[in-house]
């Protein structure tokens, strides 16, 4: 188990700061770009250096790095890494022939940049990793924070999943078929029927641990205290990641087979689907929906990366952690749930090979 | 606690195709670092590099790996990868709970050209589409084989395959894989030649770890997997190398590309080794280091060195005089080194070495030398501070 203690996101969508998932922020010319806030905390001359994916993945994790003892691990989840300096850097090596070339880019484009900058920032000395296997390393940074949680209950971990928008990706993954070459915007997305989808960035950041975190005097509410409006303080439910899977596979027999196992008899209350509006992908969606079940969708918020999973676990533990309404705009059908959500069943078949399964849930039910 | 045992190893790197080549050219005290003949850069005959000699198309043969869109490393990471499941006798893949940890820095951005013209491309994309990110190498590895376990790919510089073999044991113990086959790999780019350059730590002589006038380090290329097993699930007489002992990882949350004075990050990823391997500084027998020779790495890491063994530093040496710096591959190609080491009771030499640091004074080993091992330590250190330490046990 991987409770929640804490959470927080910066996306296409209001997820930070007052949180307002009814209004659907539009998606423009095909990109669903992030809301980067104020920033504040970060020394302006170190954001200046930044990338944005150091940027929003620091700005994301700052709410819950401030007033707490230093985690006991970072561990962060990224297709692809700060991927406009990868280019920008290669432009220069292409445009100076190799020339006298300046260091910045080249050292912001690893792909540990990210969690290494939150160790800078925090002068945290512990356990620190990234994780960069493409729509699935979101989830293999959840395996990595549960393993770690369930060798330490005490240890409280920073996790989360990050990927930005760069010119040069977009058209790349375009010609690639991963997003659509022609125009679409988020509102219609799921009755598109050309290939790929959405461009989408974001990042998504729990503090998390073996146990639940504990009712402490003058726990911190929303709306109070430094940065306390960006982040749902625990308040209401216990809200845990109970299990994860992630596997490959192109086979929708496969797939379905390993849902079922993942499922069992565990029929969760709602179903968080990664339908991006190809629909070269839905049969691989369809078969995870179940008859008595709300199934709703994500990516037109999201918009479509690697660790898109990562904004559906955002939105799965507010809605559990909160029990707020499913906003209509996300709901594909309805099911007889009508009292707040309990299980969640998080499933992304990232580019039909890779497959992310994430059940969270209130605990106890 | 289970106890993680490594059953199958394969490697490829500038001295040698597989684990007896590169052994015997270790022991020779050969140096794979040269001239750059692999792609055009102003840089060939200029800055030395570790080059493997064998072209993709001769490679691609050899491996039996046909079809458009595969990269230099991908073939790396396949001769490897094939060596290491054929040596734990591991085929087929697909009915067992195997999973597939690798690491890389540069994945598909050797074809630097070629992404180039991609990112710009307006019209029509080359093969490589797919072929240019991190997790390209696991995704293709995982098709050929149809593996069905848990895949991962891991990027934190040059510690990028000790976490890759840190992940894979962890995965194990917990019972979320049966076999782990874990590694990394690297080829040489235009794109990390370049940058590494940028940041003024390329040698422009053959690289000489720990030595006073060290002027920096030379790249490489390399791919390394070992196969990793829990003890209490082999057949009766099945060969072990070696035990996986422990392992540490730490952050030196300093620089994001230089290690701090105190070697705060290289300093806790050993302590936390022995920690998590239970024993004392006195039972390691032999430190196959980071030692990238750079004025910043070797310095650090012999202070750090002193700092946890005192005046007791065991016998030491960096293997990358021969290899080169192979960056992801190299925490995967020195876990090979230091299990060789034990399985031979072996120590190999570091090249190059006249003068030691004069702050730290410490030599290391310049000749091959056959000595009695029981705990070998190998250490990796990465860009962002990312530092960590696998410690491999007489099997």
């Amino acid at each position: 188990m991987l409770y929640i203690h804490q959470y927080s996101c910066i996306s296409p969508q209001h997820t930070f700061g007052s949180i307002d998932l009814e209004t659907l922020v539009p998606s423009i010319d095909n990109r669903l770009k992030a809301l980067e806030p104020a920033y504040a905390g970060i020394p302006p001359g170190m954001l200046r250096r930044m990338g944005k994916c150091v940027k929003i993945t620091v700005g994301a994790a700052m709410p819950l790095l401030a007033d707490h003892p230093p985690a006991d691990g970072i561990i962060i989840g990224s297709g692809n890494g700060g991927l406009e300096d990868c280019i920008r850097f290669l432009d220069q090596i292409v445009q100076y022939e190799e020339g006298m070339l300046t260091p910045a880019n080249f050292v912001q484009s690893t792909a540990n940049a990210m969690a290494a900058q939150i160790s800078l920032l925090t002068h945290n000395h512990a356990y620190n990793n990234t994780h960069v296997h493409r729509g699935l390393a979101f989830e293999n940074a959840l395996l990595d924070a549960w393993m770690q949680a369930v060798d330490n209950l005490d240890a409280t971990l920073i996790v989360g999943g990050v990927d930005e928008i760069s010119d040069y990706h977009l058209n790349i993954e375009t010609l690639n078929g991963t997003f659509k070459a022609d125009p679409c915007n988020n509102a219609t997305l799921y009755a598109s029927t050309t290939k790929g989808g959405l461009a989408g960035e974001g990042a998504a950041m729990f503090r998390v641990g073996g146990r639940p975190v504990k009712a402490e005097a003058g726990t911190t509410e929303p709306g109070s205290g430094a940065g306390a409006e960006a982040v749902q303080a625990d308040k209401t439910y216990a809200v845990a990641i109970t299990e994860v899977d992630l596997f490959h596979s192109t086979d929708p027999a496969y797939v379905q087979g390993r849902l079922k196992g993942f499922i069992g008899a565990d029929t969760p209350d709602l179903i968080l689907t990664g339908e991006n509006g190809d629909p070269a992908f839905k049969p691989f969606y369809t078969a995870a929906e179940a008859a008595n079940t709300t199934v709703a969708r994500f990516k037109h918020m999201s918009g479509e990366s690697p660790t898109a999973s990562a904004f559906a676990t955002w939105l799965a533990v507010h809605l559990l952690k909160t029990g707020a309404m499913l906003p209509e705009h996300m709901i594909k059908h309805a099911g007889p749930s009508d009292k707040g959500f309990r299980n969640v069943l998080i499933y992304n078949a990232y580019q039909g090979r890779q497959h992310g399964l994430i059940r969270v849930k209130r605990t106890p039910e | 606690m289970s106890r993680i045992v490594v059953t199958g190893m394969g490697l490829t790197s500038a001295i040698g195709n597989g684990t007896e080549a590169n052994r015997q050219a270790l022991i020779a005290g050969s140096c794979g670092i040269g001239s750059l003949e692999g792609f055009t850069t102003r840089y060939a005959g200029i800055l030395p590099c570790a080059e493997i000699k064998e072209a993709n198309p001769s490679m691609q043969a050899r491996l039996r790996a046909s079809g458009a869109g595969l990269t230099r490393t991908m073939l790396l990471a396949l001769d490897a990868f094939e060596q290491a499941i054929r040596d734990a006798n591991l085929l087929p893949l697909t009915d067992q709970n195997v999973a597939l940890i690798n690491a890389t820095t540069v994945g598909g951005m050797c074809l630097t050209d070629e992404l180039y013209k991609d990112s710009h491309a307006k019209a029509e994309g080359s093969a490589y589409l797919s072929a240019y990110d991190l997790g390209s190498v696991g995704v293709y590895l995982q098709s050929r084989y149809g593996i069905k376990g848990i895949i991962n790919t891991f990027n934190t510089a040059c510690s990028s395959s000790a976490n890759a073999l840190m992940y894979g044991a962890r995965l194990l113990r917990h019972g979320r894989a049966d076999k782990v086959i874990a590694g990394g790999v690297d080829s040489l780019a235009k794109f990390t030649l370049n940058g590494f350059n940028a940041l003024r730590i390329l040698s422009p002589e053959l690289c000489r770890p720990f030595d006073r006038d060290r002027q920096g380090l030379n790249l490489g290329e390399g791919a390394a997997f070992l196969v990793l097993e829990r003890e209490e699930d082999l057949r009766a007489g099945s060969k072990v190398y070696a035990v996986l002992s422990g392992a540490g990882n730490a952050a030196d949350a300093y620089h994001p590309s230089s290690l701090s004075e105190e070697g705060e990050g290289p300093f806790r990823s050993m302590q936390q080794a022995l920690q998590a391997s239970g024993l004392q500084c006195s039972d390691i027998s032999y430190i196959n280091a980071h030692g990238t020779a750079t004025e910043n790495n070797d310095e650090v890491e012999a202070k750090a060195m002193l700092r946890l063994f005192g005046q007791r530093v065991p016998p030491f040496s960096s293997t990358k005089g021969s290899t080169g710096h192979t960056l992801g591959a190299a925490g995967a190609v020195e876990a090979v080194f230091s299990v060789l080491s034990l399985i031979h009771q072996e120590v190999y030499p570091g090249l190059r070495f006249e003068h030691p640091i004069a702050q730290s004074n410490l030599k290391p080993v310049t000749e091959y030398e056959q000595r009695p091992l029981t705990h070998v330590m190998s250490n990796s250190f990465g860009f962002g501070g990312n530092c960590s330490t696998l410690i491999f046990s007489k099997a």
